[in-house]
C-alpha cells in the first residue's frame, strides 16, 4: 500500500452532487443521491455497499454508458479537471478509449462469444491507431534494444526493423503490415503482463474455450492496453472460485506498481477491499456515507451503517448468538425514505435525521462521514 | 464431427428424404387412384387399343406380359405391375433422365418431360433467384436500421413495411403493382414496367428491338451479359422488377421482424456494454460485435425462406404471365400430367435441401460454439 | 449478483405484474387496433348469415352491372361506388352478384378453412411433437424424418398435387393445407418440450412415481404451449393467405365459390378495366391478415417473461 506521502495531491476524478434516477413503469426510482467521491492519483480506492446501493449506476456514469432510461438530473463528473457529463458523444468516446476504463464483472457474458479474444483486444488498438503507434513503437523498439544488450550486435533484419521504426517515431507513419505485427507483439506483452498463460493461444481462442479467470484476465488486459488514468474494477472477482479471485487480486498488487493509474475496485466483499485498497468509500442506498483509509475505516467506524456492516461480518473466534445484523430491510428506491436514507435502520438515529440529508464532512484527517451525529 | 463429415451426413440425409418424398408423392398419383388414372390422360380417343396398351406398358402400369387393352381395364391378375415393380420401374427410368412424356406443348418440338422442364426453369430459377436477392438486401438493412433507431421515425417506417410485407396476400400486391405501374404510370406512351412476360417489348423505358443472345448458361440475364447485349440485358431486368419484388415482398417482411428482434436482443448484451466501454466507434460496435450476433436467427430462418420462394413462384407466374415452370405447373394440374408434376416437385425438393445444407453450413461457420 | 437498482424496486409485489401488462397494453395501441381487427371481423363471419342471404351465392343475376369504363386509362375508383348504387355498393362481379354481399358471405368462409387447418396442425403438432421431444430415440428420428420430407416442398406444390389427385373440393384443399403446415408445428412443440423436460420438476414428478404420458401431456405441454398460441395466433393470417391463393390459381370446386381468392380470380382477366374485382377481396384478405397478425404480436409482447421494457 502506498503512503499518503508517496501518492500524488491531485484529484484524478472528482465527483460532485451526483443525481440519477431511472424511469421504470414502475415508478422514478432515485438511483443515486448526490454522491460525492473522489479519486487521487495512483490511489487504488475501494467502493462498497450493498447490491442495490449504487456502485455500479455510479461507475456507468462516469462512463457514461447508463441504460437509456437513466436521467443525470444534477451534478459534474471531474476527470482531470474536464467534465465528463458535459462531453459531446465523440468526446466521451475518445475519453473511453484513453482516459478511463472499466473491467466488468462476468466475463462469460461480457466478452463477444462469435469473435476471438485476440480480435476483441487488438480492435482497440486499430480504433485509432495513431493514439498507440508511440506506445507500440517504445515496445518493440526496447526489445530490440534488449537483444541488442544480449547478443552485442543485431543481425541485417532486425537492423534494418531498428531503423524503420525509428524513422516512424519521426515520421508517426508506418506500413499497415508492420503495424498490424506490431500491434500484435504488443497485445502478446500486455497478455503476458496479466500472467495469462499460453498468449499466443489465446489470441486465436473463444471465450468459450477459456477458463473463468483467463477471461477476466483478458478483461484486464483490454482495459490495460489503453493505459487509463482512471481504472473502474467492478465487481471483477465476484463471479471467480475463491483461489482464482485470490490470483486475480495479487495480480492488481503486483500491476498497481506497474501502471500509473487511479483504481476503483468496487465491491461488496469487505475483505476484499482490506487487501488491497488505499482508501475506502461506504455507499448506502445513493449516498457515500463515509470515507477513509482502510486501517482507518476498519479500526474506526463512525457512520452507524459502517459499524453494523463490520459488526455483521462473521468471525471464526465467535459464536453464533454473538452475530449481529443490520435490522430492517434495504429501502425501495422509488420511495426512499426522507432526509438520510439509513435513518429507518439507524440505531442512533433523532429527529433531524428523518428531516434532511446530512452532508460528508471532514471529521479527522482524510476521514469524512455523512452523519448527524458528528455534525455538531 | 468435423464439417465436412457433417456435410456427407446431411448428404445421405438428402438422398433419404428425395426417397421418401418421391415414394410418397408416386402413392399420391399411381397408388391411391384406379390403374388407369395415371394414364388416363395420355390416352387420347384416336388410339386403338394397341396403342393404349403400349402407353401402359411404356408408363409401367401394365406388365410386359399383359395380353390386351380390356384385360388391363378388367384388372385381371398378371396385368397390373404391383405398386412396388411400378416404382422401381419410374425410379430406375428417373434416375437416367427419362422422366416420360409430357402432355404440354414442348419448346421446341421435343415432347420429353425433362426438356419441357428445364427449358422454361432457368426463367423461373431467375424469379426466385431475384426474389432472394432482394429479400436480403432490403431486409437485412432494414431489420438492422429499426434496431438501431429503436422508437424512432425509421423504426416505425420499417415496422410498418415489415407487417404490410407479410400481411399482404402476393397475388393481390402484385395485381396493385401492375394496375401503378403499368397502367397509372406512364412514360413514352406505354406503362412505365412491363406487366408480363420475360421479354419485355412494351414498356415506357424498354428497348423495342433488344435482338437477340445465345444460350450459354441457360439463364436468360447471365447469357445477355455474356452476349454482350445490353438492351437485351436491360428489358430483362426491368421485367424482373414487379415480378421479383411481390414475391420477396412477404419474406422481406420476416426476415426485417426477425432481424429487428434478434438486433435489438443482442444490443441488450452485455458484451455490447463492454465493446461501448472500450471506446470502439459506433459503427464497429454494431457492424462487428452486434450484427455478426443478431445474424444467426436470420440464417436459421433462411432454409425456410427457400421452400416459401420457390413456393410463391407459382403465384407470381401466374399474375405476370412469366413463362416459368410455376405457370406450367397449373397447367398440368388441369390436363392430370402427372410426368410433369412429379419432376417439378422433385426439383424443388432438391433445391430446397440443398440450400438448407448451405444454409446450416453458413451457420456452423458464423457461430464458433457449434461444433458437429 | 444483482447490481442493476431499478430491479429491486420492480420486484415488488404481483402489483408490479398487473401494472407492467397494462402499461405495455397502453403503450402497444396498435396491437389493441389488431385485436379489435380481429373480433371484428370474426363477428363479422358470425352474423353473415344474417347480413347476406347465405345461398344467393348460387344464383346468377343476367342483368350484370359491372361499371366498365372505357379506355381503360380513365376508370376511377369512385366510379364503383356511383355506379353500384346501395343495392351494389361495391359493384358486381362476373356473375351479377354484389361483390360487397359476395365479400360478407366469403370471410366466415376463409375464417373457418383457417381455424381447421390451425386447429388441427395444432393438435397434430402436440401429440407427434410431445411423443418425439419426450421419447426420444427412434421414435424421434422418425418422426423427424417425416417432418423432413414434408419441409422438403413448399406447400404450394403438395396442395397442388393433392388436388389434382383428389379432386378439388373444399375437404381436400383444407387436407392439403393441413398436410404442409403441420410439420411445422410438429417441430415447434418438439422444441420446446425438449427445453421444458430438463426442468427440475419433471424430475421430481418422475420420482413420484407418475406415469410418462401424464406427466407429458398434463404438465410439460400445458407449459409449453406459450409459442404454440403465439404461433397459431399467425398463422391463422398465414393460412388465409395460402388458402386464397390457391383459390385464386384456379384450385377451387366451383367458380362461383364464395371465397376470397375465388372472388379475387375473376378479376385477373380485367385487371385493367375492372380493377376492383381483385381490389376488394385483397383489401379484405389484407386486413385479416393484418389483424390476426397483430394480435398474435400482441400476445407475445404482453406474456412473454424476456420483454420487460
Amino acid at each position: 500500500m502506498l503512503t499518503p506521502e508517496i501518492r500524488g495531491n491531485e484529484d484524478v476524478l472528482k465527483i460532485s452532487n451526483l443525481n440519477v434516477i431511472f424511469h421504470t413503469y414502475a415508478g422514478e426510482v432515485k438511483a443515486l443521491n448526490g454522491v460525492e467521491l473522489s479519486v487521487k492519483k495512483s490511489e487504488l480506492l475501494g467502493l462498497v455497499g450493498e447490491s442495490g446501493c449504487g456502485k455500479t449506476v455510479t461507475s456507468l456514469s462516469i462512463v457514461g454508458l447508463l441504460p437509456p432510461n437513466a436521467e443525470v438530473v444534477s451534478g459534474e463528473i471531474l476527470l482531470n479537471g474536464k467534465n465528463l457529463l458535459t462531453m459531446t458523444k465523440e468526446e466521451m468516446r475518445k475519453a473511453r478509449l484513453k482516459d478511463v476504463a472499466i473491467v466488468f464483472q462476468d466475463p462469460l457474458t461480457y466478452l463477444n462469444p462469435v469473435l476471438t479474444v485476440g480480435s476483441q483486444i487488438t480492435e482497440i488498438i486499430a480504433t485509432d491507431t495513431q493514439i498507440f503507434l508511440p506506445k507500440l513503437l517504445e515496445h518493440r523498439l526496447d526489445e530490440i534494444v534488449q537483444v541488442e544488450n544480449e547478443k552485442g550486435q543485431l543481425d541485417t533484419e532486425l537492423l534494418s526493423e531498428k531503423q524503420r521504426l525509428n524513422s516512424a517515431v519521426e515520421t508517426g507513419k508506418l506500413d499497415a503490415n508492420e503495424i498490424k505485427r506490431l500491434t500484435r507483439n504488443y497485445v502478446l506483452s500486455i497478455l503476458r503482463s496479466v500472467r495469462l498463460p499460453h498468449p499466443e493461444k489465446a489470441l486465436e481462442s473463444y471465450p468459450f474455450e477459456l477458463s473463468g479467470g483467463m477471461r477476466q484476465r483478458a478483461m484486464i488486459a483490454m482495459a490495460l492496453i489503453r493505459r487509463p488514468k482512471l481504472l473502474l474494477a467492478d465487481e471483477m472477482t465476484t463471479a471467480l472460485d475463491v483461489t482464482v479471485q485470490a490470483q486475480i487480486l495479487q495480480l492488481m498488487k503486483e500491476l498497481r506498481n506497474e501502471i500509473d493509474a487511479s483504481v476503483i475496485l468496487i465491491t461488496h466483499d469487505l475483505a476484499v477491499v482490506a487487501e488491497v485498497c488505499d482508501r475506502v468509500a461506504v455507499m448506502y442506498a445513493g449516498d457515500v456515507v463515509e470515507v477513509a483509509d482502510v486501517d482507518e475505516l476498519f479500526k474506526n467506524p463512525l457512520h452507524p451503517y459502517t459499524r453494523g456492516l463490520l459488526a455483521s461480518i462473521p468471525r471464526v473466534d465467535a459464536t453464533i448468538d454473538q452475530q449481529s445484523s443490520i435490522g430492517g430491510s434495504v429501502p425501495n428506491l422509488i420511495y426512499p425514505p426522507s432526509g438520510c436514507r439509513f435513518h429507518p435502520r439507524c440505531p442512533k438515529a433523532f429527529e433531524k435525521c428523518s428531516q434532511a440529508k446530512p452532508e460528508l464532512v471532514e471529521v479527522s484527517p482524510r476521514h469524512l462521514v455523512s452523519c448527524f451525529l458528528y455534525e455538531e | 464431427m468435423r464439417l465436412y463429415e457433417y456435410a456427407i451426413r446431411r448428404l445421405l440425409l438428402m438422398v433419404f428424404v428425395l426417397f421418401g418424398l418421391s415414394l410418397f408423392i408416386f402413392y399420391l398419383t399411381r397408388g391411391l387412384l384406379p390403374p388407369n388414372f395415371a394414364i388416363s390422360s395420355y390416352i387420347t380417343p384416336r388410339m386403338d387399343d394397341a396403342a393404349k396398351l403400349s402407353v401402359a406398358r411404356s408408363m409401367g402400369v401394365a406388365t410386359e406380359s399383359c395380353p390386351s387393352y380390356s384385360a388391363f381395364v378388367a384388372q385381371q391378375i398378371g396385368c397390373i405391375t404391383p405398386l412396388w415393380g411400378q416404382y422401381a420401374g419410374w425410379l430406375k427410368n428417373a434416375l437416367t433422365g427419362n422422366w416420360g412424356l409430357t402432355l404440354l406443348p414442348g419448346v421446341s418440338g421435343s415432347d420429353t418431360t425433362w426438356h419441357v422442364f428445364f427449358s422454361r426453369f432457368p426463367y423461373t430459377a431467375e424469379l426466385a433467384i431475384a426474389g432472394a436477392i432482394l429479400t436480403i438486401v432490403l431486409g437485412i438493412p432494414l431489420g438492422v436500421i429499426s434496431a438501431t433507431h429503436n422508437n424512432k421515425l425509421p423504426d416505425h417506417i420499417s415496422r410498418v413495411i415489415s407487417l404490410g410485407g407479410y400481411s399482404v396476400p402476393q397475388f393481390w400486391f402484385g395485381a396493385m403493382l401492375q394496375i401503378v405501374f403499368v397502367l397509372y404510370i406512364r412514360f413514352n406512351g406505354a406503362g412505365l414496367l412491363p406487366g408480363s412476360s420475360a421479354l419485355a417489348t412494351t414498356c415506357g423505358i424498354c428497348f423495342s428491338d433488344p435482338g437477340r443472345i445465345t444460350s450459354y448458361s441457360g439463364l436468360p440475364i447471365v447469357d445477355a451479359i455474356l452476349s454482350l447485349n445490353f438492351p437485351f440485358f436491360w428489358d430483362s431486368i426491368v421485367a424482373l422488377i414487379l415480378p421479383a419484388f411481390t414475391l420477396a415482398i412477404t419474406s422481406i417482411g420476416a426476415i426485417t421482424r426477425i432481424m429487428r428482434s434478434s438486433m435489438m436482443d443482442v444490443l441488450r448484451q452485455d458484451y455490447i456494454l463492454l465493446a461501448k466501454s472500450k471506446g470502439l466507434k459506433d459503427r464497429v460496435v454494431i457492424y462487428k460485435h452486434a450484427l455478426k450476433n443478431a445474424l444467426l436467427p436470420t440464417v436459421t430462418v433462411s432454409g425456410l425462406l427457400a421452400a416459401y420462394l420457390l413456393g410463391g413462384v407459382v403465384i407470381i407466374e401466374i399474375v405476370f404471365s412469366w413463362p416459368g415452370v410455376g405457370n406450367t405447373a397449373l397447367v398440368a394440374a388441369e390436363v392430370l400430367d402427372i410426368n410433369f408434376l412429379e419432376l417439378y416437385v422433385l426439383v424443388t425438393a432438391v433445391i430446397i435441401v440443398l440450400t438448407n445444407l448451405v444454409v446450416d453450413l453458413i451457420y456452423a461457420k458464423l457461430d464458433p460454439r457449434i461444433r458437429y | 449478483m444483482e447490481t442493476n437498482p431499478q430491479s429491486e424496486a420492480v420486484q415488488y409485489g404481483r402489483g408490479a405484474d398487473i401494472r407492467h401488462a397494462l402499461h405495455l397494453l397502453k403503450r402497444n395501441r396498435i396491437v389493441l387496433a389488431g385485436a379489435i381487427v380481429s373480433v371484428a371481423f370474426v363477428m363479422l363471419a358470425l352474423l353473415s348469415g344474417l347480413l347476406v342471404n347465405p345461398s344467393s351465392w348460387n344464383q346468377q343475376n343476367s342483368n350484370v352491372i359491372l361499371c366498365w369504363n372505357n379506355p381503360a386509362i380513365n376508370w376511377h375508383i369512385i366510379n364503383v361506388f356511383n355506379c353500384g348504387g346501395t343495392v351494389y355498393p361495391l359493384g358486381t362481379d362476373l356473375y351479377g352478384r354484389g361483390l360487397l354481399q359476395m365479400i360478407i358471405l366469403a370471410i366466415p368462409v376463409d375464417l373457418w378453412i383457417a381455424f381447421e387447418v390451425v386447429a388441427s396442425a395444432v393438435i397434430i403438432g402436440v401429440i407427434l411433437g410431445g411423443l418425439a421431444a419426450y421419447m426420444g430415440g427412434l421414435v424421434d428420428e422418425i418422426i423427424l424424418r417425416v417432418t423432413d420430407i414434408f419441409l422438403a416442398v413448399p406447400g404450394i406444390l403438395l396442395a397442388i398435387v393433392l388436388l389434382v389427385v383428389l379432386g378439388r373440393s373444399i375437404p381436400v384443399l383444407t387436407a392439403a393445407v393441413l398436410i404442409t403446415w403441420w410439420p411445422f408445428y410438429v417441430r415447434l412443440v418438439r422444441s420446446q418440450v425438449l427445453g421444458e423436460k430438463e426442468k427440475p420438476y419433471v424430475e421430481r414428478l418422475h420420482a413420484m412415481g407418475a406415469p410418462g404420458f401424464r406427466i407429458l401431456f398434463r404438465h410439460v405441454v400445458p407449459n409449453s404451449i406459450f409459442p404454440v398460441i403465439v404461433q397459431a395466433t399467425l398463422d391463422i393470417g398465414a393460412v388465409i393467405l395460402t388458402v386464397s391463393a390457391l383459390m385464386f390459381i384456379g384450385l377451387t370446386p366451383d367458380p362461383k365459390f364464395p371465397e376470397l381468392g375465388n372472388l379475387a380470380k375473376q378479376g385477373i382477366q380485367y385487371l385493367f378495366t375492372a380493377p376492383w374485382l381483385i381490389l376488394f377481396p385483397g383489401l379484405t384478405l389484407l386486413f385479416i391478415s393484418i389483424g390476426f397478425n397483430l394480435l398474435g404480436d400482441g400476445i407475445r409482447d404482453i406474456f412473454d417473461p424476456r420483454l420487460r421494457r
